[in-house]
């Protein structure tokens, strides 16, 4: 006869190795969980693969180098990142960004979000199971946003084309008529988006209360982006410090309350409405002129000091922090990753969800792990 | 800029007007803290073996609130130490303020942030390996991008070779400073 007693139901948990090469963790990034049986209890993240010391490099490298290297930090958002390089040198070298430029760089940057949002989408609809036609769908206008951004600067993803003090080159004389073509595609393709996802039964059943934070967590594990702003907190670097001309136009900051995977989505999909707006404002205040400072040295040099410079990337706030001692190269760079603080939060949104969840929450931070490893 | 920087010398606080230096200056009281005028913040030199002190009253007060830390990270200045360069945030009263400790270099050790805000956590341990900043108390002292068998070699200090680079650029590519005087 058999005894029952509480030992004999004891289960052990279970070491289960996600990644680093797989496609749910977008990228080489690898974490250890703890599950017991479906439930998990416990997330040890590794990061480092794709480290290679971007840092290290810009401070061998003169100012107008290192702008090639922040492309490569954030490939998915890569004027984004150029953008926070450059205004560190600037405000370091005391340069005065023409008008033109900041209007073109203000659509740039917009435009490459969108880019980035829709290459969530994309990559998010697999995460949670629907497989291909999202991403087929998100690849449509994103490529054609990208295809705008090859005639503009001569290359798909490494742009390299925002210089201290303005632009390399002045846009295309189509640009403005090209870059209403691509809103135009992009707010069909939004549309799309709506359509298939938001109130899809399945895709509200598998986010909806999954991957919880609070505001105060997410404000304590130094969130931002989308991600903190689906749990309340209205920051947002364009709107609390605002740069370029974002005090100009009229655009709402998007946030949601409920702090969930859902939450993070919904987010991301508002903020590219708003993106439309804003690039379609500056369309109608972009006029002719100057795209760099009249009197720029040959070789760039900054006098002494340090500045921490921080805008708002697709995935948050992108901050470079330079030193400067004189002389035409930093003296430290440091590039503040958005997506590494974001990461941070992942054990504390995961624990106790099931681990198909986990992995869904992994996909609504939208980590770009060459931002993480830098 | 340049001019205030000059005077600063003489007369610290007079550039300082109009900014949070006041109630910073309030909250660390009983704690050796100067400031300077950054270009965008207020720089604050906190002695490193207050610094959680400093941080800890910087979150608690109710006018200043710091309750966000934007960045973690150090900079080698070679002979002069190294400085823990923190940048902090306030998410209600939207202000910012850069807090700095510079540690001697024969003695690395200071106590860790993330008693203070969780964000700290990956970040000094990115600071411990690529510096050999040693933050006592750190509940995970593991190595985050490096590999965990790397001792004693700190890849962001001034000292650590990039060897083939800067061979290159000081003679073959033309970008050393001494050429383009």
């Amino acid at each position: 006869m058999v005894t029952e007693s509480a030992h004999e139901f004891e289960t052990q948990d279970l070491l289960l190795n996600v990644g680093p090469q797989h496609p749910s963790t977008h990228g080489v990034f690898r974490m250890v969980m703890q599950v017991d049986g479906e439930v998990v209890r416990d997330i040890i993240p590794y990061i480092g693969y794709l480290h290679r010391g971007a840092e290290k490099l810009c401070e061998t490298m003169d100012y107008r180098q290192g702008i090639g290297f922040m492309d490569r930090t954030e490939y998915l958002a890569a004027m984004n990142a150029e953008l926070s390089y450059v205004m560190a040198v600037e405000k370091l070298a005391e340069l005065e960004v023409p008008d033109r430029a900041q209007w073109i760089r203000m659509i740039l940057v917009e435009l490459n979000r969108l880019a980035s949002h829709l290459m969530f989408m994309g990559a998010f609809g697999i995460d949670v199971g629907v497989f291909g036609t999202p991403f087929i769908y998100a690849w449509r206008e994103r490529e054609a946003i990208i295809d705008l951004f090859e005639e503009i600067s001569g290359d798909r993803m490494m742009y390299a084309y925002l210089r201290p003090g303005g632009l390399a080159w002045d846009v295309p004389t189509n640009f403005v008529a090209r870059t209403r073509e691509v809103l135009t595609a992009v707010r069909q393709g939004i549309a799309d988006f709506d359509g298939l996802l938001t109130k899809n039964e399945i895709f509200v059943a598998r986010t909806q209360g999954i991957g919880y934070i609070s505001a105060a967590d997410a404000i304590d594990f130094g969130m931002s982006g989308p991600s903190i702003r689906a749990s309340g907190v209205p920051l947002d670097v364009r709107r609390e410090e605002p740069y370029l001309k974002y005090d100009e136009i009229k655009w709402d900051v998007i946030t949601e309350q409920d702090g969930d995977v859902y939450a993070r989505y919904l987010c991301r999909l508002g903020e590219m409405h708003e993106s439309v707006k804003i690039v379609e404002q500056c369309l109608e205040r972009l006029q002719p002129g100057a795209i760099m400072p009249e009197k720029m040295p040959r070789m760039l040099r900054t006098p002494p000091g340090e500045v921490y410079i921080r805008t708002e990337a697709p995935r948050g706030e992108f901050g470079v922090y330079m030193v400067s001692k004189g002389g035409n190269r930093p003296y430290r760079l440091k590039v503040r990753s958005a997506c590494l603080s974001n990461l941070q939060a992942l054990k504390h949104m995961s624990v106790g969800q099931y681990v198909a969840d986990a992995i869904i929450v992994l996909g609504s931070i939208d980590i770009v792990l060459s931002e993480v490893d830098r | 800029m340049t001019s205030e920087e000059s005077t600063e010398a003489t007369a610290p606080t007079a550039t300082l007007d109009g900014t949070i230096w006041a109630e910073v200056d309030r909250a660390l009281s009983g704690i050796t803290a100067t400031a300077e005028r950054g270009v965008l913040d207020v720089i604050v030199h906190v002695p490193p073996a207050e610094i959680v002190r400093a941080l800890k009253a910087l979150k608690a007060d109710a006018t200043l609130n710091f309750d966000y830390l934007r960045s973690l990270t150090a900079v080698d200045n070679e002979d002069e130490g190294i400085d823990v360069v923190y940048h902090l945030y306030s998410t209600t009263a939207k202000h910012n303020l850069t807090v700095k400790a510079t540690l001697p270099t024969d003695n690395l050790h200071i106590d860790t942030a993330t008693v203070v805000w969780r964000a700290a956590n990956w970040l000094e341990r990115e600071t411990a390996e690529m510096f050999g900043v040693r933050f006592t108390g750190h509940p995970d002292p593991r190595t985050l991008l490096m590999p965990e068998d790397m001792d004693d070699t700190f890849p962001l200090r001034k000292d650590h070779p990039l060897a083939e680079i800067e061979i290159l650029q000081g003679e073959g590519m033309g970008y050393s400073d001494e050429e383009d005087q």
